[in-house]
């Protein structure tokens, strides 16, 4: 049969974000894909280069437009291990409960595209909703929405006063009354179950093969999660568990997607009324030692990695950023290869693809 | 009855400017009820209409190589076909014309859209275009011979397929509905399986294939065949009032014209709400839903009706 050459991006109503995939698909069916990305590259570690260590927290920060917080979160404490600095208890609580603000939200971001990739629109709606809910608590703790500039080397740079964290726990109850609906639907309804389970499947070997991090790892069984696994910041304070499901496929990390955000959203409220007293940040010296340092955070997609190479002076000789999207990317090659046309939404959808973040 | 009379019925009442006005404003309510149920606010009552203005006026544009001709006069004939079907149809009990048998035109006719989409799409250079237009007609074959199945056991009931003789026996409470509830739900699947709505939206899947076979169309083309789904969906809804749910009955004197209006907006609400409720299928799944749930579901309520 004739091959015909199905062409999804750079702009496609799929995609959120530009990156290309060519496929090719006899009838119904994919038989190969190439991938093209760099369409969003902005030459960010370059320009890092050129700014101080105080600059470039707001730099890092506009890296990813989801989650903005994370990549702060990691480039900080990079720079925080390089000073030899201790962060107050209280900065690093006001940052976990960002960070996990920020895990519900990204999550629910998902969900949305990937319900309307399968044609779900009211799960969409719905999802984006509820979302708004936990952009409204960030952006009264820190006074953004999407770029929240919480963090600053040394700790938080917002305090929350205990008027703002009576404020956040009534909206966080509010969010929490929305949730049953969401475990509801993704774990009982039909027609998502029928265009999500058994779709994209990656295997346990296939993720260790390509390096693949975050829930899409968990869902194929894999007990990786950074915040236990090198706990960092107030973590190890927490009682956390690694929520993992066997399948592997699309359906299923949405399960664990799902019970991420219960258990964020728990940690949040935990964190938020067991705020520790003090300031939220130390003042820090604007020069770093020379030196070298890898931090690893668990972003909202999995892994995040910094690397930070410092000189002596008051700029970075070298920051390398190693985003969780890149393996899911190069994985995606793999999968689509089989799937039929109508799935290759889902799939794509379903891989929870941060392009600013691969491509910076 | 002279010339005047039969212009008006033709191009009036319920004609031509009825119809279009009626589709345009069911079009807006199936909208605002799916804003509504989606927690959204919706588009106020004018949008369809500006909508239609605004495509109309704007520039057409063909791409190279695809066939101007055929393009163009794909989305007319299936207006044409989708107004003609309606000619047939009783709307508050006054159909323009009626003759034995009109049941099976009114059928054909209302299926040749389908394939208007499915020749649009096949016609495109672009890709999207030939795959939405094959899935248009794979999907053809699954919702059609359900649907012809759904609307003929009424007739083999009633031993008539002239619409307006199925719609006379109805009344007062004898609905088909009553005696054929099986029919009904599967030609109310196959009403949603010719309008490409949810969770059949299969040849114009958004995320997978952009607008499908209509990809390429912009303009004038884009109005007329947005003119024409507007109008399937009333024109297919009226069909199911009057063979189904009895036309005008019950009504006593004056009211026939609230009830009928009344039926027509309830399915609507129904259309909407299935529209709210479900994911898209895949066209696999479809067939099979097709195939072995609603056509043999199909054949055993046309035996139902044969024996009883």
């Amino acid at each position: 049969m004739r091959k015909t050459t199905i062409p999804i991006g750079p702009q496609h109503p799929l995609l959120k974000e530009p990156l290309s995939f060519t496929l090719e698909a006899v009838g119904e069916t994919i038989v190969s894909a190439s991938l093209r990305i760099g369409y969003v590259h902005r030459g960010i570690e370059r320009l890092s280069q050129e700014r101080n260590y105080a600059q470039n927290v707001h730099l890092f920060e506009r890296v990813c437009g989801i989650c903005s917080h994370a990549h702060t979160t990691c480039f900080c404490q990079a720079v925080e291990t390089l000073l030899g600095v201790e962060i107050p208890a209280r900065g690093a609580h006001i940052r976990l409960i960002m960070c996990e603000l920020e895990r519900i939200h990204s999550h629910l971001l998902w969900l949305g595209v990937l319900a309307e990739s399968i044609g779900f629109t009211t799960v969409f709606m719905y999802a984006w909703r509820d979302r708004e809910i936990i952009l409204d608590v960030m952006e009264a703790l820190s006074g953004g929405r999407v770029s929240h500039a919480a963090n600053v080397i040394g700790g938080a740079r917002v305090d929350i006063s205990a008027e703002q964290a009576h404020d956040v726990e009534q909206k966080l109850a509010d969010f929490a009354t929305r949730l049953p609906m969401f475990e509801e639907l993704l774990t009982r309804d039909r027609s998502f179950r029928a265009r999500t389970q058994g779709l994209g499947v990656m295997t346990e070997a296939m993720v260790h093969e390509m390096g693949i991090v975050g829930p899409a790892a968990r869902a194929s069984g894999c007990t990786l999660d950074m915040r236990l696994q090198a706990p960092y910041g107030a973590y190890p304070s927490y009682d956390l568990t690694v929520i993992t499901e066997s399948a592997g496929d699309v359906w299923s990390r949405s399960q664990v997607r799902l019970l991420e955000m219960q258990q964020s959203l728990a940690l949040c409220r935990q964190a938020m009324r067991n705020l520790p007293e003090g300031p939220p940040s130390v003042r820090v010296p604007r020069r770093v030692p020379a030196g070298e340092v890898v931090a690893r955070i668990e972003a909202p997609r999995g892994e995040l990695v910094y690397y930070v190479q410092s000189d002596g002076s008051e700029t970075p000789a070298r920051v390398k950023v190693r985003t969780p999207t890149l393996p899911t990317l190069m994985a995606l090659v793999q999968l689509l290869p089989g799937v039929e046309t109508a799935d290759v939404a889902a799939v794509i959808a379903g891989a929870d693809l941060c392009i600013a973040c691969a491509d910076r | 009855m002279g010339i005047l009379t039969a212009l008006f019925q033709l191009f009036m009442f319920p004609g031509v400017l009825f119809l279009v006005v009626a589709a345009l404003l069911a079009s807006w309510l199936d909208r605002k009820m799916v804003a509504l149920w989606q927690a959204r606010v919706g588009p106020p009552w004018y949008q369809p209409f500006a909508d239609l203005i605004k495509l109309l006026a704007k520039e057409d544009v063909m791409p190279a190589g695809g066939s101007t001709a055929l393009g163009a006069a794909l989305p007319i004939f299936s207006l044409a076909c989708t107004l003609a079907a309606s000619l047939y149809i009783p709307v508050f009990g006054q159909a323009v014309g009626s003759f034995p048998g009109d049941l099976v035109v009114v059928l054909f006719l209302l299926s040749l859209p389908s394939l208007g989409q499915f020749l649009a799409g096949w016609l495109n250079p672009s890709v999207y275009g030939v795959i939405g237009g094959n899935r248009s007609l794979l999907q053809y074959f699954a919702y059609e011979v359900p649907l012809l199945m759904g609307m003929i056991a009424p007739g083999v009931l009633s031993k008539s397929l002239t619409i307006d003789i199925l719609t006379t026996v109805q009344h007062p409470w004898r609905w088909h509905l009553f005696m054929l509830p099986v029919g009904f739900a599967i030609s109310l699947l196959g009403l949603i399986g010719k309008l490409k709505r949810v969770p059949f939206d299969i040849p114009n899947a958004k995320s997978e294939i952009g607008a499908g076979p209509l990809t390429d169309y912009s303009g004038r083309k884009l109005a007329l065949w947005q003119l024409t789904v507007a109008l399937q969906t009333l024109v297919g809804l009226h069909l199911l009032v009057d063979i189904y749910l009895g036309g005008l009955s019950p009504a006593r004197a004056g009211w026939g014209v609230p009830v009928f209006a009344l039926k027509t907006l309830m399915l609507l609400a129904v259309l909407s709400l299935v529209q709210v409720l479900f994911a898209r299928l895949r066209i696999d799944q479809l067939s099979t839903i097709g195939w072995r749930l609603l056509v043999p579901l199909g054949l055993a309520q046309l035996l139902f009706s044969i024996w009883i």
